[in-house]
């Protein structure tokens, strides 16, 4: 009944409007903002899984001069008696200066000279490194003692409190970039909607219903969302392959397939914020008959 | 008491009189109508937009199921402004406005889009779409109320047949001329069954030839059992196609001819 070459497209309900030059700008920006956001969650998982990888073994030192040795002793034992260091190895000058001399090989150090010189050093090993107050603990016994802690160890040790602020911060960012991809989009649905000023009004004179009006761009910003969030997603392999042999060679696997519920709902939500808002705006004027 | 008396019963006998003068100004339709109620009823009618400007002030006035109305007057004395209120464009200031059993003053949203899907309208600029064709023009009404698609297309083949464009159903307006546009919106306003037509100078710019056929079309709608008010310039057409007259004049009520 109907000729081939026409397809009714008929406005309002569960018809989307037509996809334009406009529409298709807005999903390359949503699509470009998405896969940034993408690749700094990607960045952050290298992140974590690196110092992941070398966290688990990390010791503190703390240094002490060697001669009184009624001190020391009573420095391993109150070093041994915080909650979160498991254990305490005393490590002797003799077992140090080899080890520093194997490490700069033919530096022609006397060894006795040596022996002399370098401190009694403790190796900790620490059960919960996240631990509020341990290197504070740490570091005060250590001084009642006259000894000193290695500060360069406790700055790495305390990383994973760094990688939670640059999470804040990455979320922020997200935040800060879904308001815009939503205003994007908002500002792409304004002018559709505008174009079609005319149709929106006259189903409303005919008596349709409000979301039969507005459910079509709620959907187009939807869709505009979520397809921008699969070609970002699509375009973070890229990125992984790339990098991939590099991040192996420091122990991180990263994993892209995690990002791609994200990415999608991300901006599907993003895109039906985007339409909500603009559609919101569409109230019904009356001009003139 | 007596007072009371005396005034009830010249209240009963303006009524009666005004169902007189409907009896015979119009035929058997009026002994379809059950109710005591006419379709549209108007008490001290005013409206006031909010540029303070008084468009329609002090209307009293009752149509009845069936009648074919035509609204004259000046340019400005509040034809378009009394149609608007009619499918709730716009709300009365004051007075009453009942259309159709529905109180215009406070009804809902949701009752004036039942009462905007029993009316079919034909505005002066004919406000066809036209990125779409003349199928999808017609077809809006009903796919507004919920119609599937292979549902409306009998249906608007009907309609279109009905003001001979059968064979214009995928053009575009723009391909149409201004009489052929104007019948488009006349297929467009009674697509959905409406029980009122309400018509702001459907001839507005058409020569009279085709301004007779548009109203032929409008009084056969007319024989069928809708009420149509049909707002006016064109006063030569009621030689050809009588109907009742109301007279607007400054936004107030200036003559009403059951038969002109
Ligand atoms: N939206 C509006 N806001 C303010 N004033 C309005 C509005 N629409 C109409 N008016 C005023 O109300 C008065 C009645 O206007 P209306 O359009 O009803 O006249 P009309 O009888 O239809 O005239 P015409 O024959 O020229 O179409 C006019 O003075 C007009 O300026
Ligand atoms: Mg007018």
């Amino acid at each position: 009944m109907i000729p081939d070459k026409i397809n009714p497209r008929l406005p309002g309900g569960f018809n989307l409007p037509p996809f334009g030059v406009h529409q298709i700008l807005a999903l390359i920006i949503v699509c470009i903002s998405l896969w940034a956001v993408g690749t700094l969650w990607l960045g952050m998982q290298a992140a974590s899984q690196w110092v992941g990888s070398w966290q688990d073994d990390i010791h503190i030192h703390v240094y002490i001069d060697g001669e009184k040795s009624d001190i020391t002793k009573s420095l391993e034992q109150e070093l041994a008696s915080i909650a979160q260091v498991s254990s305490v190895r005393r490590i002797s000058q003799e077992e140090a200066a080899r080890w520093m001399q194997e490490w700069l090989t033919g530096g022609g150090l006397e060894q006795h000279e040596l022996v002399k010189r370098l401190p009694v050093t403790f190796e900790l090993s620490l059960t919960d490194e996240k631990s509020e107050f341990l290197f504070a603990d740490i570091r005060d016994t250590a001084r009642r003692f006259g000894a000193q802690i290695n500060e360069d160890e406790v700055n790495l040790a305390q990383v994973h409190d760094l990688l939670s602020q640059v999470s804040y911060l990455a979320w922020f960012a997200s935040l800060i970039l879904a308001i815009a991809m939503a205003l994007i989009i908002s500002n792409t649905l304004r002018m559709t909607l505008l174009a079609r000023a005319d149709e929106i009004h006259l189903m409303r004179l005919l008596g349709a219903k409000e979301w039969f009006v507005r459910t079509p761009f709620i959907l187009e910003g939807m869709l505009l969302g979520a397809g921008a969030g699969v070609l970002a997603w699509l375009l973070l392999w890229p990125v992984v392959l790339g990098v991939g042999g590099w991040m192996a060679t420091m122990q991180v696997d990263l994993n892209a397939w995690v990002l791609l519920l994200p990415l999608l709902f991300g901006g599907g939500i993003v895109g039906t914020l985007g339409a909500v808002i603009a559609t919101a705006r569409v109230v019904s004027r009356e001009t003139s008959v | 008491m007596l007072m009371y008396c005396l005034s009830a019963a010249s209240v009963g006998i303006q009524s009666f009189c005004l169902h007189v003068v409907t009896f015979t100004g119009f035929e058997v339709t009026v002994f379809r109508m059950s109710s005591e109620q006419p379709l549209i009823h108007m008490q001290r009618l005013m409206l006031r937009y909010p540029t303070g400007k008084t468009a329609l002030s002090g209307l009293t006035l009752d149509i009845e199921q069936g009648q074919f109305v035509y609204l004259v007057g000046e340019s400005g004395a509040g034809k378009s402004s009394l149609l608007k209120m009619l499918y709730g464009g716009v709300r009365p200031s004051s007075g009453l406005l009942v259309t159709q059993q529905i109180d215009m003053r406070d009804a809902s949203e949701s009752r004036i889009r039942d009462i905007r899907r029993r009316t079919g309208i034909i505005f002066q600029d004919h406000k066809l779409l036209f990125s779409r064709c003349v199928f999808e023009n017609v077809a809006l009404p009903l796919r507004v109320q919920g119609w599937k698609t292979e549902r409306l297309i009998p249906r608007v083949r009907k309609v279109l047949q009905y003001v001979g464009l059968e064979d214009r159903l995928w053009s575009y307006p723009e391909a149409l001329s201004g009489g052929e546009q104007q019948r488009v919106a006349i297929a467009r306003a009674m697509t959905a069954n409406p029980a009122v037509i309400l018509a702001d100078e459907p001839t507005g710019n058409l020569d009279v030839e085709t301004a007779r056929s548009v109203l032929d079309y409008l009084m056969d709608l007319n024989k069928q059992g809708t009420t149509v008010i049909m707002a006016t310039h064109d006063l030569h057409l009621l030689k050809s196609h009588p109907g009742r007259v109301v007279q607007l004049h400054a936004g107030s009520l200036a003559g009403d001819y059951s038969e002109y």
